[in-house]
Order: structure tokens, then sequence, then C-alpha cells
């Protein structure tokens, strides 16, 4: 007994649509509330607002330590980069509100989330997190330049070099190459007052909260931001003022990623839902092609000008 | 009524039934060169461009990091090009038969939007020389919307649009030289072969990539202004390309009718413009429930520029999508046009907002394209309309009617006497016989 064409097909639609509808709807995204897996040797820093005294130590620190020329283009004259940019890869910014209430400085660099967005968007995986230690880094072999991690980053961290034929992305990679040396990283070896530490990431929470125990209402919320935010991230602050206020929107405990492209996630996993639309509308315009075909030679032959399909 | 019914009368002479070339125009003319001008200084600026960097030429910063050669160039002008998938798919697996007249305009305007887009697209990357990865798929990041873009446009454009558009090319290569016809007949039947695939492949990735450039936003979450950040606006995207395609091929095809001075095919244009205004009201009503339902529609109160933004996108598709509507009850091509014009344009304004007006990185962020931005913009846009000048004018691509055909073969027997030498009648070229019939095939006709 043989398989006529048709029964293959109707075989394989009936076995391949809910084969596709199973992919599509029971992949395993991250659901809400569920936690991003952390690296087990994940490393970060800890900001103290409170601590911080502006002395821009380790803005100099670290272009320092990423040989890159002082931005000097504010005035000429001074190491002064109103915002990260394509020479700063950390920058002290000052948060003083029109009233007279508390001011605060902040310390802006890559936060190295759990479930990093600019990750998520790299077409071509030139930012691409450690497995190992969570750093967040550029390779300039895979990057296009297409510039949409300056787009998705949620904390606007990695910055395009606008001029020149070669450009680079430029972003706190956690002194990546310090590290291997067994050194700390640039800006966490200056700081006079220690309002910026490197350690562990789990150590570093634990000393965060022993912080917020000892002294408590002196923290916004009395919470530390990159515990849960946004998934998770290895640069957790603590402040004084509200984080919103110091660059740090209030993202929720799910990271942008899965909150934004479960969906897109979903219909191409293992690409089973378009797989099984085009074999759908392959049969549909097989169809639909014979039954042109044959009205256009019909055509032919009333006109006697030749077919145009 | 009297004019609707005189409207339909005319409609019946005009019966769209064959694709004729635009003969009797030269190709070179004052318009041509003007447009000849501006891709050639679109050039020069692109080699500057590539030599100084992005930020010299363009008015790109840090907090807007995509211009309008993203952002509208591909963005907008490849959803007016979706017209190969939106007609198509209506054509072909709806099978909507009278758009058939319509698909080899909407096959060429839709590659050379693409073909345009993604030079752009080269352009505007800062390491364009890193795009070799296209080529490594386990170097991609199958879950990125932009490699989705990036990947998807790239083989849609180079193979199955470029595919479908061969017909044609081969259509004048067979009336060019009939030693060339047996050559010809074979990849045709070749080509035939693999058409079913070919096609589907042509709806199912700009389908992909259609909805994938609206999923590109949803990871800049609340930078983009609640009436238009929505996790619909994937499908959004795709809708709008829907309509604007629909809008874009027909409104074409009816201004170079105008041009032209060709027949008007009302039956064609009406069934384009009943799927265009149902599109345009489903669209519009899945766009307003939407916002209803994430509760964002206080702030198109607002005296901002994003309400202003949102009213001005809402109104024009929806006019639009009224003219359309009634132009549908008096057969007449001038609502229909100016419906088509309106709604299309609505659309742009809603692909271009997420990424640019409705877009606010920062409260003093601001971005207005540089004026070496804008000329290349529209250097590369002129390629593509000068594209379609050259295409119309030699490959058979307009729809007329069959009277159309016919004066053509006279044109070229009576205002080209000279290429009678050259045998070009002698094996009934367009189907005008001019041997005499030898008495085997008399006898054979009667």
């Amino acid at each position: 007994m043989s398989i006529t064409r048709r029964q293959l097909i109707s075989g394989i639609a009936a076995a391949g649509v809910p084969a596709a509808v199973a992919v599509t709807v029971g992949t395993d995204v991250l659901k809400a509330g569920e936690r991003v897996e952390i690296p087990n040797a994940a490393v970060g820093l800890l900001y103290d607002a409170t601590m911080c005294i502006g002395c821009k130590a380790c803005v100099a620190a670290c272009a320092e330590a990423n040989d890159t020329p002082p931005d000097t283009r504010r005035d000429n004259l001074h190491q002064a980069p109103s915002d990260l940019n394509d020479l700063t890869r950390n920058v002290i910014k000052l948060y003083k509100p029109e009233d007279g209430s508390a001011f605060s400085f902040v310390k802006r660099q890559c936060m190295h989330c759990l479930d990093p967005a600019c990750a998520a968007g790299c077409p071509f995986q030139a930012l691409h997190k450690d497995p190992e230690s969570g750093i967040v880094s550029w390779t300039a072999e895979n990057c296009i330049g297409c510039r949409y991690c300056t787009i998705t980053c949620p904390y606007h961290v990695p910055r395009f070099q606008w001029a020149g034929f070669n450009p680079r992305v430029t972003k706190c990679e956690l002194c990546g190459h310090r590290l291997a040396k067994g050194l700390k990283p640039g800006c966490t070896s200056v700081c006079p007052t220690g309002a910026v530490i490197f350690g562990p990431r789990s150590v570093l929470l634990l000393e965060a909260k022993q912080r917020i125990k000892s002294s408590p209402g002196r923290y916004y919320q009395d919470r530390v931001y990159g515990e849960t935010d946004n998934g998770g991230t290895q640069a957790l602050y603590l402040s004084r003022v509200p984080f919103e206020k110091l660059g740090l929107p209030e993202l929720g405990p799910e990271s942008v990623p899965a909150k934004t492209l479960r969906w897109q996630r979903r219909f191409y996993q293992y690409f089973a839902l378009p797989a099984v639309l085009y074999a759908g509308l392959v049969q549909v315009i097989r169809k639909s092609l014979k039954g042109h075909e044959e009205e256009a030679h019909q055509r032919e032959k009333e006109t006697g000008l030749r077919a145009q399909l | 009524m009297s004019t609707a019914a005189a409207n339909v009368e005319r409609a019946a002479s005009n019966r769209w039934e064959r694709n004729v070339p635009v003969y009797g125009f030269p190709v070179v003319n004052r318009f041509f060169l003007g447009l000849l001008v501006l891709v050639l200084i679109a050039f020069i600026l692109t080699a500057y461009r590539e030599l100084a960097g992005l930020g010299p030429v363009s008015g790109m910063n840090d907090a807007y990091g995509w211009g309008i050669w993203k952002t509208f160039n591909v963005m907008v002008l490849t959803a007016l090009g979706s017209g190969a998938f939106a007609v198509g798919i209506a054509a072909w697996v709806f099978r909507r038969k009278k758009l058939h007249s319509l698909m080899r305009m909407a096959l060429l305007t839709s590659f050379l939007a693409y073909a345009c887009g993604l030079l752009l697209l080269g352009i505007d990357a800062g390491r364009p020389w890193n795009f070799y990865w296209i080529v490594f798929p386990w170097e991609w990041n199958m879950h990125s919307p932009l490699a989705e873009v990036a990947i998807c446009m790239s083989i849609y454009a180079m193979i199955p649009l470029a595919v479908e558009n061969i017909p044609p090319v081969l259509e004048r290569l067979w009336y060019f030289d009939s030693r060339l016809r047996p050559g010809v007949e074979l990849i045709e039947k070749r080509l035939h072969y693999f058409y079913p695939y070919i096609i589907a492949a042509a709806y199912l990735l700009p389908g992909m990539h259609q909805s994938s450039l609206g999923a590109l936003m949803l990871l800049a979450g609340e930078r983009v202004h609640p009436l238009w950040q929505t996790p619909w606006l994937p499908l959004l995207y795709l809708g709008a390309a829907t309509f604007m395609s629909f809008g874009c091929v027909a409104g074409t095809t009816m201004l170079c009718c105008l041009v032209w001075k060709r027949g008007m095919d009302m039956d064609v244009l009406d069934e384009a413009a009943r799927i265009t205004s149902w599109l345009i009201f489903g669209w519009l009503g899945l766009r307003l429930v939407d916002i209803l339902f994430r509760g964002a529609l206080p702030t198109a109160f607002h005296f901002d520029r994003f309400a202003g933004v949102f009213w001005l996108e809402v109104l024009l598709i929806a006019g639009g999508g009224f003219l359309l509507m009634r132009s549908l009850k008096t057969h007449d091509p001038q609502p229909m046009f100016v419906g088509y014009i309106l709604s299309s344009a609505g659309g742009m304004i809603y692909r271009f907002s997420p990424t640019t007006l409705a877009f606010r990185p920062n409260p003093e962020a601001l971005y207005f394209p540089a004026t070496v931005e804008v000329l290349v913009s529209l250097g590369f846009i002129a390629l593509g309309v000068l594209g379609f000048l050259v295409a119309v004018k030699r490959f058979a691509i307009l729809p007329a009617p069959l009277s159309e055909w016919h004066d053509m073969a006279s044109y070229f027997r009576f205002r080209r006497p000279y290429i009678r030498w050259t045998g070009y009648f002698k094996y009934g070229h367009f189907g005008e016989d001019e041997t005499e019939p030898t008495t085997s095939e008399a006898a054979s006709s009667d």
C-alpha cells in the first residue's frame, strides 16, 4: 500500500501543526516573577551614594585603567565629561534639587544586568554576557555599529563613537583585563571613601543589607537597587534620594527582555511556527498558481498574445 | 448616480488585460536628470560619510542613536514597499483574482523600496564590514528583533523578491530576439517549478520582518510614549504596512495612468480600495481598543506634541479610509487617489513615531536631521524613483487595456520602421503577425 502525496501532506500537517503550537505556547520563557539565573562567579560593584564625596578620582582612574585619553572636550583643559560618552565609561554626576533638599552624587557605569537588554537586542552577539563572571562586554569583530544597544539599554549606558570611520561602542566592562591580573577595577582601586567597592555579587548584597540594617532610615526605601530591579543587576546601589532621581528607573522585578520579548521568543522558538506557516502557504499557492496558469493559457488562445504570468 | 453609471461604463472599456511598457517616451528627460543629480550628490556624500563617520554628517546623538536613514528610509519606506507582501497575499492566498493585474507594480515597487532601504542600512551601520556574520547562523542572536530584521530583510530582497521580478525581464528578452526564445522558455519552465516555494517565502519573510520592525521598539520600554508603546506593536506595524502598501501600489498605478494617459480599470481599483478600507478600519479599531485597554487614552488629550502627532495620524488614516469607502459608491478615481495619499501619509507618521516623534530618551534630548543626512536620504529615494522610471519604460510593468498593446505594436511598426530590417516583426513580435499566411496555415485555421 503506497501513500499518496495528499496523504503524506495531510499527515505532516496533522503532526506538525499541533507540534508547532505546543512549541510556541509551551516554550519555557521566563514568566512573570520568575528570577533570572545568577552566574556562578558573578562579580559586581556596590556604590553607596551616601558615602560618595564626588571627587571624581574614579573617573580619572577608569580612563587610565582602560587606556582611554582623558575627555577634555568640555573646556579643553579639565577631564570633566558631563555624561557617559565615547571616551567615558564611568562618570560622577550630581543630583541637586531646586528646593534645597538633600543632594546626592551618583556614579554611572554599566549595571551588568543579569538579563541584559543590550545583549538581547544585539544582532550578532557583539555585546555578550560572560556565563561565569556575568560581565557584559563588547567585541569589535561582531559589532555592525547598528546602535540598537544605545536604544535598548534602560540605563542608557552603551555609547557610540560618532566620529571616525572605525567607530567603537564604549561601556564599562568591569576592567576584565585587570581582573585577569588579579587587580581590582580602576574605579574601586582609588575611591578614597570606599563609596564604590568590588566583590562577588552575593557578598556585596550581604554588605549592602548589613548597612541598611545598621542604619535604618538612612537609605531610600531601605532597599538595594539592583537586587531584583530589571531582573537583578551586578552593580548594586544604595542611596538617600529616590533612585529615579539618580537615573535608575523603576523597572520592576522582571527584566526588560523577559517583559517585552516574551511572544517574540515564543514565535521563533526552533522556527516551528514559521516552518508550519511556510508549508501551509506553499500548498495554497501551488493551487492558486495552477488555476492562474490555466486561465492565462486560456487567454493566450483567445487573444493570440503570449501569456504574462 | 449618472456620474457613477458613466464611471462604470468608462471602466468597462478600460479593462486591464495586459501589462504594457510605457512606450514612446524617452527615458532621459529633465525630471530624470534632476533625480540623477540627487543620486550623484548622495553617492558623493556617502563616500564622505564613510571616511568622516556618522557624527559629522548627521544629527544623530547619544540620546537619539537612530536617525532618518533607519527610521524613515527603512522603517517607513519598506512599509510602503510591502506591496509584494500585502497585494500578493490578497491575490495568491485569498485569490482576489482581479489584483493580479497590479502584481507587477507591487513587485517592482517592493523591490526598489527594499533595495534602496538596505543600501542605506549598510551606510547607516557604523561597522558595515562586519555584516559578513550574516552567513554564519551560529553567530546570530536568534531572539533579537534586529537580527531578525537584518537577516530576513536581506534574504527576502535578494532571493524571493528578486526572483519574482525576473518574469518581465525574461519577457522582454523573449520579444527582443527570436533566437533567445528557447533559452528563455527553458528558464521560465525551471522558474515555474520553484515558484510555489519562492512565493510562499515572499509572504512568510516580510510577515516576519515587518512585525519585527515593530518589536524593535518594545525593548525601549517607557521611553516610547504610551500612545505608541504596546505589546501589540509588532501586529500594528504589520497592519500599517498592509494598508500603506496597498495605497502605494494602487496610488502609484493611478498616478502613472494620469501621467502617461492610460485608462483606469475601476473594477480592479475598486477591489483594491475595498480591501484597503477594510484593512484601515480594522487596524484603527485594533489601535483604539489597545489604547483604551491600556488606559493610555487620557494622554491623547494632553496639550503636547505627542497628542498632536497622534490625532494627526488617526485623522489622516480615518479620513483616507472614509474617502476610499466613499469612492467605492461613485467609482470615482479622484477621492480614491486622495484617500490613498491620506491613509498612507497617516501610516507613514505612525511608522515614524515610535522611533522618532514619540521617542523620549530624556527631556533635553533633541534630534533633527542634518542637511547631509536629508540629502543622502533623498538621494536614495531618488535612486528608487529612477529605477522605477527606467523599469516601467523598458519592461511590461504597468497594467493597460489590450488596445494599448496593439497601439504599441503599431507605434513601433510606423515610428521605428528600421527595425523591420532586423527581422523584428518576422516572428510575430507583439502578437502582430506581419508575414503572409502560408497556405498550410490558412488551411488549418479554416
